[in-house]
């Protein structure tokens, strides 16, 4: 009985090592996909930085409003497996850049009147508006922008005609998301089945000890007097152990 | 929003957050915080670390990016954070490969197989 216990345990762990053996793989592969993604994206940022300047793609050119495009929802599983899946908000971009196609062409002549709003605007504040109904048109497009920069592409924080190595390394900084998304739901995967193994590792240890006590209590009593058998027990059941792992 | 999803925070040198936040990942709240840090050469350990405390506590945040050079200087906060969720993803940056025989996750996993796990 004992002894095929000991068998069935020793199997558990040995699929169970198994199985952390490959999540460990499947990470450094992922691992190393995920590295040459972002040195990639470093590359195509670094040659739009030599075709527009060192200083215009830098965190100075950061938005002050920012909304994220990728979010993560974090779901867990019944069997304790946590997964993040990353959702794009692909519809609101779409909405934005055909909204920018049209926005494009009055970019100009708005950009000009800018200036002279927030003057007209801080005297229409001064004096109540029905005078201002006429001035109102450009307010409402500049509110209009306004809401809508948070949503903004970050492609268009570094310029409306922006170089094509950077809108490569945004691809490239878009899939190294989603695949850093996946690394890591794999590492909690990993240190969840790191936790399971040492648990089912130690129950094996402790219950091959209570099995060897209870031996050594009904066997003959020449093996529980004798160190000598003990000593090469002791040392047969760690190496089952490790056979087992 | 009740339906969001949960952030990716990054703290890295200039790049590597710039990159993220074009990929996308970039939010200020209502507070007006950021869920990214740009390190530079005279930003302080306390810094990094408080932040990287501040995104730890944060709900909203799922997974923290951090460039493997800072993990080190903040390594004690990184070990000490033993729940899945944020998890927390070291990745190389521009002058520090990736080295796997540093990264937090992968030591606790190499732990397994050391003569102290079997006693």
């Amino acid at each position: 009985m004992g002894v095929s216990e000991g068998e069935e345990s020793c199997l558990l762990l040995d699929e169970k090592l198994l199985h952390f053996m490959d999540q460990l793989e499947l990470l450094e592969k992922k691992r190393t996909s995920l590295n040459s993604l972002i040195e990639q994206g470093w590359f195509s940022m670094t040659k739009a930085r030599y075709s527009m300047g060192n200083k215009l793609v830098s965190a100075l050119q950061y938005a002050n409003e920012m909304d994220p495009l990728v979010c993560v929802h974090v779901r867990t599983l019944d069997s304790g497996e946590v997964v993040f899946c990353t959702e794009k908000s692909a519809h609101k971009c779409s909405e934005e850049s055909t909204k920018d196609h049209t926005c494009v062409e009055n970019v100009g002549p708005q950009e000009e009147g800018i200036r002279h709003r927030k003057k007209k605007k801080n005297i229409t504040e001064k004096k109540p508006g029905e005078d201002a109904s006429g001035e109102r048109s450009p307010d409402d497009n500049v509110v209009r922008k306004g809401d809508r920069d948070p949503l903004q592409d970050p492609l268009k924080w570094f310029g409306i005609l922006v170089p094509q190595p950077l809108k490569q390394a945004q691809s490239s900084f878009k899939q190294a998301i989603e695949l850093s998304a996946e690394i890591a739901a794999l590492q909690i995967a990993v240190l969840n089945t790191q936790e399971e193994l040492k648990n089912s590792l130690t129950n094996k240890v402790t219950s091959g000890e209570e099995f060897k006590g209870s031996a050594g209590e009904g066997g003959d009593p020449k093996e529980s007097t004798g160190s000598k058998q003990e000593d090469t027990k002791g040392p047969s059941l760690i190496g089952s152990t490790d056979n087992g792992v | 929003m009740a339906g969001r999803g949960k952030l990716i925070a990054v703290i890295g040198d200039e790049d590597t957050c710039t990159g993220f936040l074009l990929g996308g990942i970039g939010e200020l709240n209502k507070n007006r915080k950021p869920n990214f840090l740009v390190v530079e050469k005279d930003t302080s350990i306390t810094e990094i670390e408080e932040t990287f405390k501040s995104f730890l506590a944060r709900s909203d945040i799922a997974i923290i990016l951090i460039n493997q050079f800072i993990a080190e200087m903040i390594r004690h906060a990184i070990d000490a954070h033993m729940q899945s969720i944020p998890a927390v993803l070291e990745i190389p940056s521009k002058e520090h490969p990736y080295d796997a025989s540093k990264d937090s996750i992968l030591r606790r996993a190499k732990g397994m197989f050391s003569a102290e796990d079997f006693r």
